[in-house]
């Protein structure tokens, strides 16, 4: 049996008082967000495949819905998501560069991108409502099928890009305090939630509003 | 080591190697993104809107157009999405691991959607 001795052991994986180094600590936190992704594209499959069955099924409900829709404000809002991305990234290349000032500003524009993505999904769920496409669950209404095929998605959407306005309000709070200035890594994990929550919009605004 | 190096060098510069010729613009290679981004999405708005004129105006070849319509503007949305993925979720400069973990669940839903769309609409009959 080979020897085990401290040669064979990796270089980078403890120091002498058995903590991770900061590459490995960085390293296994994005990983754990990576696999978190994971579970999400599980969960949104399962809402795109519902929806892409009804597309096929029903073209006609589908087609009357895409002239209610329009598409002005959700390409609008779909500008103002992926510029938020931009920021975002942006912001992460700013504290790598010893910038917090501009990291602040770029994670701050973030933050305003996602709330006014959130203001312009109120407003069209607000037009919908008043077009009478609302939840399933008034079944003589002839959009009983298509409500809970939009709004799921859509809002379950909603939700994460909520979530993530609260999140970068909180790298906003740790990063005016100077928590990121060694270490940015918990801008990197907002980061990869963040653009992660952009991806699913540009498959959601092509499938549901355009195809 | 080297290797991150030089991804760390990219990520910091102002410029950019594009279609053979360098560029140098604030924010690098990420306001280069954007701006693919957002030129992706004007065609992709556009041609949606064309089509569905066409699609309207030729009744006859709905079925054909309709397709075209779904092959193109899912193709525009993939690239947008491998963009953000590749270049700001920096997936171009991680371990192969991680490629492999986001990799695995897109393979299993994209079975998942080939095996439910293979279901006719009325069900098996039974």
């Amino acid at each position: 049996m080979a020897e085990l001795t401290a040669d064979h052991l990796p270089a980078v994986a403890h120091d002498d008082h058995g903590h991770m180094s900061e590459e490995e600590h960085n390293n296994n936190m994005k990983l754990g967000v990576w696999l978190y992704l994971a579970s999400e594209i599980v969960i949104f499959s399962i809402m795109i495949v519902g929806y892409i069955i009804f597309r096929i099924n029903e073209e006609d409900i589908v087609a009357q819905a895409h002239e209610e829709l329009g598409v002005g404000l959700v390409t609008a809002n779909t500008f103002v998501l992926l510029a938020s991305s931009f920021f975002m990234v942006m912001g992460l290349r700013a504290m790598q560069q010893g910038n917090r000032a501009g990291m602040l500003r770029w994670i701050g524009l973030t933050a305003l991108g996602g709330i006014v993505f959130l203001g312009g999904q109120y407003i069209e769920y607000s037009e919908l409502a008043h077009l009478g496409i609302v939840l399933g669950f008034d079944t003589a209404s002839e959009w009983s099928t298509f409500g809970m095929r939009f709004y799921a998605p859509t809002f379950f959407h909603g939700a994460h890009v909520f979530v993530g306005v609260l999140w970068a309000l909180e790298v906003l709070r740790r990063g005016a305090r100077g928590r990121y200035d060694n270490n940015p890594i918990g801008i990197e994990m907002f980061g990869l939630y963040w653009h992660f929550v952009d991806v699913v919009w540009i498959m959601l605004f092509t499938l549901i509003y355009l195809v | 080591m080297a290797e991150a190096m030089r991804h760390e060098g990219e990520r910091h510069s102002n410029t950019v190697r594009l279609l053979g010729r360098e560029i140098t613009v604030e924010g690098g290679v990420y306001t280069v993104v954007f701006g693919a981004l957002a030129v992706l999405t004007v065609i992709e708005v556009l041609s949606a809107e064309f089509l569905k004129g066409a699609i309207h105006d030729l009744p006859e070849a709905a079925a054909t157009l309709q397709a075209i319509k779904a092959i193109l503007l899912l193709g525009i949305a993939i690239i947008k999405s491998s963009l953000v993925i590749w270049f700001y979720m920096h997936l171009k400069s991680e371990k192969p691991l991680i490629a492999v973990v986001i990799l695995l669940p897109l393979l299993i839903a994209g079975l998942s959607i080939m095996y439910l769309l293979a279901i006719p609409p009325s069900g098996y009959g039974v």
